[in-house]
Formats: C-alpha cells, sequence, structure tokens
C-alpha cells in the first residue's frame, strides 16, 4: 500500500488530465516578442508572417 | 519543484522529473538516475504518476545518447507501466503512449531469462490520425512527442512522416498562439523526420521557443531532443 498525503481518486484524476491535455486558449504575440524573433531569424519567414486576417463578425 | 507554486502534487513531481531529463540530456551522463534524482521510487505513487506523464522520455538520454539506462530508472518505468495501464475507454494517445513505454523497455531493457515481461499489445489505431484536421493532427503529435525518437518505428511515425507540411503549418499556429510546449512537440517531430519546408526556419524556430518557453522543462526537454536528433541527422 502506498503513503502518500494525497488520495488515489485525486492522482488518477490529474494523470487522466495530464495524459489528455486539451489545448491551451491561444494568446498572440506582442511586438516586442516579435522583435526577439526578428533578431533571432535568419530563416522562420513563415513565423515573422503577419497573423492571417480573420473575418469580421456581423 | 516548491509544490506550492505547482498546481497539483502530480505536476509538481512532473516539472522536477523533466528537469532531471533536461539535465541528463545536456550532460549526456548515462550514469545518473533520473528517478533518483527526483526524488522517485517504486514506492512513490505520486513520482510512478509523474514517469507516466514523462513516459518513455524518462529513458531519453540513455536513447539518444546510446547507452545503457540506470536500473533503476528501468525498474520505475516498469513500475509505470504496470500501475497505470490505459483504461478500456482510454483516449487513443494514452494507449500510444503506454504501447511506448513498453516498446521502449523492451528495446532498452529486455528483461533477463526467466523474468516477468511487462504485458504487450498490438499497436493501438492510428488511422485516426490520417484523417485529422492539421491543428488537432498537430495537437495529438505533440501529445505524443515522446514517440519521436529514432529507431523506433511505429504508425504514429509514418503518420508524421507523412503529414510533414501539415506539422509545420501546426508548429507555426503553436508559435502564433504562444503555446511552446505543443511548438516544442511538434518542433521534435519535424526534426525526428524531418521534411519540413526550408522555409519554415526550423532551427530558428526552436530557438525562440524555447526562449519564450523554457520556464516549462517539458518545453526544453523536446527542444533538447529535436537538437540533438537534428545533429545526429546532420551527421
Amino acid at each position: 500500500m502506498f503513503t502518500t498525503d494525497t488520495t488515489a481518486t485525486d492522482i488518477e484524476l490529474d494523470l487522466d488530465a495530464a495524459l489528455n491535455p486539451g489545448e491551451v486558449e491561444g494568446l498572440y504575440r506582442d511586438s516586442r516578442e516579435c522583435a526577439y524573433l526578428a533578431l533571432l531569424a535568419g530563416g522562420g519567414a513563415l513565423l515573422l508572417s503577419p497573423p492571417t486576417p480573420r473575418p469580421k463578425k456581423g | 519543484m516548491d509544490q506550492k507554486h505547482a498546481s497539483s502534487p502530480l505536476a509538481g513531481a512532473v516539472h522536477d522529473l523533466a528537469t532531471e531529463v533536461v539535465l541528463a540530456l545536456r550532460s549526456g551522463d548515462h550514469l545518473a538516475t533520473v528517478c533518483g534524482a527526483a526524488g522517485i521510487d517504486e514506492e512513490n505513487r505520486t513520482g510512478i504518476a509523474a514517469v507516466r506523464v514523462i513516459g518513455a522520455d524518462l529513458l531519453l538520454p540513455s536513447v539518444l545518447y546510446g547507452r545503457h539506462p540506470h536500473p533503476g530508472d528501468v525498474a520505475v518505468l516498469d513500475r509505470a507501466v504496470r500501475e497505470f495501464p490505459p483504461k478500456p475507454d482510454a483516449p487513443a494517445a494514452t494507449a500510444w503512449s503506454h504501447w511506448h513505454m513498453i516498446s521502449t523497455l523492451q528495446r532498452m531493457a529486455p528483461p533477463a531469462p526467466g523474468a516477468a515481461a511487462p504485458g504487450t499489445y498490438a499497436e493501438p489505431d492510428a488511422a485516426w490520425l490520417e484523417e485529422a484536421p492539421w491543428q488537432a493532427f498537430t495537437h495529438q503529435l505533440s501529445v505524443l512527442a515522446p514517440l519521436a525518437v529514432p529507431a523506433a518505428p511505429s504508425a504514429v511515425q509514418r503518420a508524421a512522416a507523412n503529414r510533414a507540411v501539415d506539422l509545420s503549418r501546426g508548429f507555426v499556429r503553436a508559435v502564433r498562439r504562444r503555446d511552446w510546449l505543443q511548438a516544442a512537440g511538434a518542433g521534435r517531430w519535424l526534426a525526428a523526420t524531418g521534411g519540413e519546408p526550408a522555409t519554415l526556419g526550423l532551427d530558428r524556430g526552436l530557438d525562440f521557443v524555447e526562449l519564450m518557453g523554457g520556464h516549462d522543462p517539458r518545453v526544453t526537454l523536446h527542444v533538447r531532443a529535436a537538437r540533438l536528433m537534428a545533429e545526429a541527422r546532420a551527421r
């Protein structure tokens, strides 16, 4: 028998979540991060391209 | 890791374990026990669960440097395989990561004659990967990044190789969304299988991912694995 301060159910719930994580909600880069990337870029044309235009609502 | 800063004891243990794998990858020190350094033994259920999360990457330093794994790490990985088998209704990714742990154990540490081997089963289904939209494909491949290692063929690896352009799109999408873990996993697959467009700039992209997401040792783990595999391919 294992002795921990966490119940088996807690661990198994946490484990299921860790094994099958959903996608995190997207957070898009700000200009400061783009500047970092520009300094790093030798290739990476795709990474530096502007965000894809999105259709406007309404 | 200071547990009070982790979202759960399991998250803290995963963080500590991934940190030790990264240290072993950086040093190439095959004699050190990763689990021992992370304070995990076979009687620590949270630690064993953390090993189940890290999966076969526990032995990644030995896999990439071509050395024998530490017996203590083999024992804990074997314990995680037995302790946390996939449930009958488990998602395919869970079945695949479990399959890969068994496969890695058999490849890296075959049981001694007469010893009980972990239960084996056939490769889980991978047809769903071929049909998945590129966004979901990249997400699932990132979850399965431990399968992105040399000389470990699987249906998942074949799907990754066949959809390198989709995976490249997914890598860019993950970077734009600041999902560093997904980006690192996708980049690791591209480094393992090749075939990405030259315009992707994978090397620089991985630098950026590590710069921005390196506070998470799992990100660093995947980036370091990608670099080691890319270096091996270039030789």
